[in-house]
């Protein structure tokens, strides 16, 4: 054997235990019911934002805390806080993708990526299933 | 049949003509190709090879007419074309148009088939007794980029999007097509350009990496050509400086990317790993594999079956990129906005994945047992030893980011929902930073090897300088640099200074073997500027991100900084700032003022005047520097308020970036403002009251274009210079002004908002200057901001232009070289 090829097989192998160790890092996208069960564990939560209830952002008392209720396709509900500013069309959004884990009856949200609506609504009709996405999330 | 007024058909359908005519003539020439290629001799090869030229010809004609047709139909605002309509409007800069044109696919499809066209008529003239099976790949990919483009049913099946649709055709049912006039009552004004690819990057970005993206055939098609005709080391003299040239323009594509996310995304940094970016990236690293491994065969023999490997899977990771990014199977995972054709994209550029798979995989098979091998190992002391494992190194890294990047199509696929978890840029970047260490110190030291066998003494005694140099310089910015990013550990930041050491050793390696081997040589030193120039970048790199500082520190508001989470961590400092208007605010070592802002009407930009002063933390007084940014945003009008969209606002200086963008603004619009404009007409030297005071119209100036060249932008203006005194003897400045551009009018309107006071200019109907003044109720007025600071990224971009030229210079030479017969 070549020493060329004993040192490919150790890149390689190098290359699977990479990619092993990021089973640690893989996370699952969740409906509120199976996120509530995960409690404290990182996951992606696919939900709309839910307008019949408060949304709370008041950037004088502080401009880190966005609060607003979510509710996904089933029905369920949970609290959401997502401790950075309110993104930039956020109660229009028709869908929103929420990085973060639930405390206690709060969902922790530390990423937020939006789904809008095509701004192609004029009278001639909408496109269906058309949209624009825009991801808002804390920067380290 | 309605007769509709005002509409351009003719110019869409010779749109339409010239796709079909693309598509055709590439049939044609793929067919054409193929025969000269197989034939047996000069005479029966000869009238193939002239249709096949003349057809490519009329192909490259037709793709370029096609991009001067959309272009028409963009410039002159045609919006009864939905291209138009859905990526234009008017009141567009000129220079955006081009935006416009590449914001939609067909657009940007269009754009890599000019490229295409552009490259074959190159490769026609060059690539000598290879043209034929290349010139059969080029067809080929011609073929495929045109029935994107074409846009008819064949049977239930729509075959491409057609740019030159009308809007007439697309929303049949529409109430307003019921008009004849529809074009002149409803369709006014296209819907526009997604305002965050209103940048100058996004202008010249798109068509060097979709130049790039091209370019990566040429290699794969001399491969191609190499396996068609047997020629296993032939086709690397012509196909190297094509690889050189890919690898420049791909780098210089990706990094323009980045330099536009740098510039005018609001992530505070110029690399994500998002899967648009990835997959822009991946196709780069195989190829400079493959560049490497290209050298090797050439001077050794050795790895000419790495070398299909690598150039093959550089392209056909240019189609599965555009594959992943195109058909919306990224869904949740990417910032960018995806068209999502539905399915007959998703199944188009599957079957283009295959037919480009199948090529040479079929040759490959075939001429397996001819492809030269070399029995005899590599020394360990060879250059050619360590320049293939470098190569492998980037094929792995390659690897690993194309399959966590695919996670949501593997998601597709199985059924399974992972993603990426809660550290998106640490799940690459502690694998990067390995690569990074492993490529930095062979970048360093390959060079001095010679191929085939060097002798230790040798290399030791040329590198012994730039290493002694190296360790001495690395250990000082270890030990003074301040380079402390520990969010994940001690191990990771160990493994950032052994990167940093690394990088400065490719840098300082680099510049010596230019200077004590080469003596400066510029025929041999293409490498080594290119490896210089990419030890620039991973400094760069390093230095601005592990360094990388958020001014905007958060220590007020609800939370509490050093507050523990659950685990005990510091919990992440929250990054917002609020500022009261006129009201400075301590931030890291600035005191931060919102001094005002001002909105241009006619796009409802805004923008923000924030001063930045740098006091000497000594005695809290001295001023050590200070300085205003700028950041702007666009209004959005969503239903009955506005939204807005931001764009950061920089300060550069030569060691640093200082980075503001503004996450929300109460906008004075969007409380039910009830007050409105009072207007007077006015003259130089006329005083207007007010409630609390008056203002006076200091000066009133009128300038056209015709008198005034200073006047880029608008044909006329009326601009005014406004002091206005309060009751309590405080004196303001405003400066409204009144602008004119083909007969569509602006005004730029200042507040004081000490008085409450909107001061905005107008001319009324006879043409008389009038000053209007407002008094708003408007409640306390704020912005929230982000700021960041960003060391030394000017390595990077310096890195990229050094990396850039060395390619070039290293294409130039190779083109040269005698060993280059075409």
């Amino acid at each position: 054997m070549k020493k060329i090829h004993i040192l490919g097989l150790v890149l390689i192998a190098g290359a699977i235990g990479a990619l092993l160790t990021l089973m640690g890092d893989i996370s699952t996208y969740d409906s509120v019911e199976s996120a509530k069960r995960k409690e404290g564990k990182f996951v992606h939560l696919i939900a709309k934002i839910d307008t019949t209830q408060p949304i709370v952002y008041d950037p004088i008392k502080d401009p880190n805390y966005l609060a607003f209720t979510a509710v996904d396709s089933l029905g369920s509900t949970t609290k959401v806080v997502y401790k950075n500013a309110k993104p930039t069309d956020f109660e229009k959004s028709a869908r929103v993708v929420m990085k973060g884990s639930m405390k206690g009856e709060t969902f922790e949200c530390k990423e937020i990526v939006l789904k809008c609506p095509s701004k192609y609504t004029d009278e001639q009709g909408a496109q269906p299933g058309k949209m624009t996405e825009t991801s808002y999330k804390t920067t380290e | 049949m309605i007769e509709y007024n005002g509409e351009h058909l003719l110019i869409g359908q010779i749109g339409m003509f010239l796709t079909l005519l693309a598509f055709f003539s590439a049939l044609v020439s793929a067919y054409a190709n193929t025969r000269a290629a197989n034939a047996a001799d000069m005479l029966s090869e000869k009238p193939w090879q002239k249709l096949a030229r003349t057809t490519y010809i009329i192909n490259a004609f037709a793709v370029l007419s096609l991009f001067v047709t959309l272009y028409l139909i963009i410039y002159n605002h045609y919006f009864e074309y939905k291209y138009a309509h859905t990526h234009s409007k008017r009141s567009l800069d000129v220079q955006y148009l081009l935006s416009c044109f590449w914001e939609g696919q067909e657009g940007s499809f269009m754009l890599w088939a000019f490229w295409n066209a552009v490259l074959g008529l190159f490769l026609i003239k060059r690539s000598g007794k290879f043209e034929h099976p290349v010139m059969t790949v080029m067809s080929i990919a011609q073929i495929f980029l045109a029935s994107f483009l074409i846009g008819i049913y064949f049977f239930d099946i729509k075959i491409g999007s057609n740019p030159f649709v009308l809007m007439r055709n697309e929303f049949p049912d529409a109430p307003i097509f019921k008009d004849p006039d529809y074009l002149s009552k409803y369709i006014l004004d296209g819907n526009g350009l997604n305002i965050l690819l209103q940048n100058y990057w996004m202008v010249i970005h798109p068509p060097i990496l979709f130049l790039g993206f091209a370019s990566a055939i040429v290699p794969y098609a001399f491969g191609v050509a190499g396996l068609w005709k047997k020629d296993h080391a032939g086709w690397l003299r012509p196909a190297l400086p094509w690889a050189l040239f890919c690898a420049g323009i791909l780098g210089l594509g990706i990094m323009m990317g980045a330099a536009w996310a740098y510039e005018s995304l609001t992530f505070g940094g110029y690399w994500a790993w998002d899967p648009v970016e990835n997959a822009s990236m991946v196709p780069w690293l195989l190829l400079v594999a493959g560049i490497h491994t290209m050298l090797i065969f050439k001077s050794t023999g050795h790895s000419m079956k790495s070398t299909y490997l690598f150039i093959f899977l550089t392209h056909l990771l240019v189609l599965y990129s555009t594959f992943l990014t195109r058909t919306g199977v990224l869904g949740d995972t990417s910032v960018h906005s995806f068209t999502g054709e539905g399915s007959t994209l998703y199944w188009h550029l599957i079957l283009m994945q295959l037919a480009f798979i199948a090529l040479p995989a079929y040759l490959y098979f075939k001429e397996r047992k001819n492809i030269p091998t070399v029995v005899k190992e590599e020394s360990m002391n060879s250059r050619e030893f360590w320049m293939f494992v470098g190569s492998l190194l980037l094929l792995i890294s390659a690897v690993y980011i194309i399959v966590l990047t695919s996670l949501p199509f593997f998601n597709k696929l199985f059924g399974t929902s992972w993603a990426i978890g809660e550290n998106v840029e640490y799940v690459y970047n502690r694998i990067m930073i390995l690569v990074a260490i492993i490529i930095g110190v062979l970048t360093a030291m390959t060079q001095y090897f010679k191929y085939k066998e060097t002798t230790r003494k040798y290399i030791w005694s040329k590198l012994l300088i730039p290493t002694i140099a190296t360790v001495v310089l690395s250990a000082a910015l270890s030990i003074w640099g301040e380079v402390k990013y520990d969010k994940y550990g001690l191990g990771y930041l160990v493994g950032i200074h052994v990167a940093l050491w690394a990088a400065i050793y490719t840098v300082i390696a680099n510049a010596n073997y230019m200077a004590s081997v080469l003596k400066w040589k510029m025929k041999a030193a293409g490498a080594s500027i290119t490896h210089f120039g990419f030890g620039l970048m991973l400094v760069g790199i390093l230095i601005s991100a592990s360094k990388k500082e958020l001014i905007s520190k958060n220590a007020g508001g609800i939370s509490v900084t050093g507050l523990k989470d659950a685990k005990g961590r510091d919990d992440d400092p929250l990054e917002n700032v609020t500022l009261l208007y006129n009201t400075p605010v301590k931030m890291g070592k600035y005191v931060v003022t919102y001094l005002g802002d001002s909105t241009v009407e006619k796009n409802n930009k805004v923008f923000f005047k924030i001063r930045f002063i740098e006091v000497d933390p000594k005695d809290n007084e001295t001023i050590v520097d200070a300085f205003n940014i700028s950041p702007n945003a666009f209004l959005v009008k969503s239903g009955e308020s506005s939204q807005l969209s931001s764009n950061p606002g920089s300060k550069h200086y030569l060691s640093n970036d200082v980075f503001v963008y503004i996450t929300s603004w109460l906008n004075p619009d969007n409380i039910k403002d009830t007050a409105s404009f009072r207007y007077t007409n006015v003259q130089a030297g006329d005083t207007v009251f007010y409630s609390n005071g008056f203002a006076v119209v200091n000066k009133l100036m009128a300038a056209n274009k015709n008198d005034n060249k200073d006047l880029p932008m608008v044909d006329s203006a009326w601009v005014s210079e406004v002091a206005i005194f309060s009751k309590e003897g405080v004196q303001f400045n405003a400066n409204p002004a009144y602008l004119k551009k083909d007969g569509i009018v602006s005004t730029k309107i200042d507040t004081i908002m000490e008085q409450h006071l909107v001061v905005g200019l107008q001319r009324d109907a006879n043409g008389k200057v009038q000053l209007g003044l407002k008094e708003s109720n408007a409640v306390v007025r704020y912005i929230t901001l982000k700021a960041f600071r960003f060391p030394w990224i000017n390595l990077l971009w310096l890195g990229t232009v050094v990396m850039v030229v060395g390619f070039m210079i290293s294409m130039y030479f190779r083109m040269k070289s005698k060993l280059y017969v075409a």
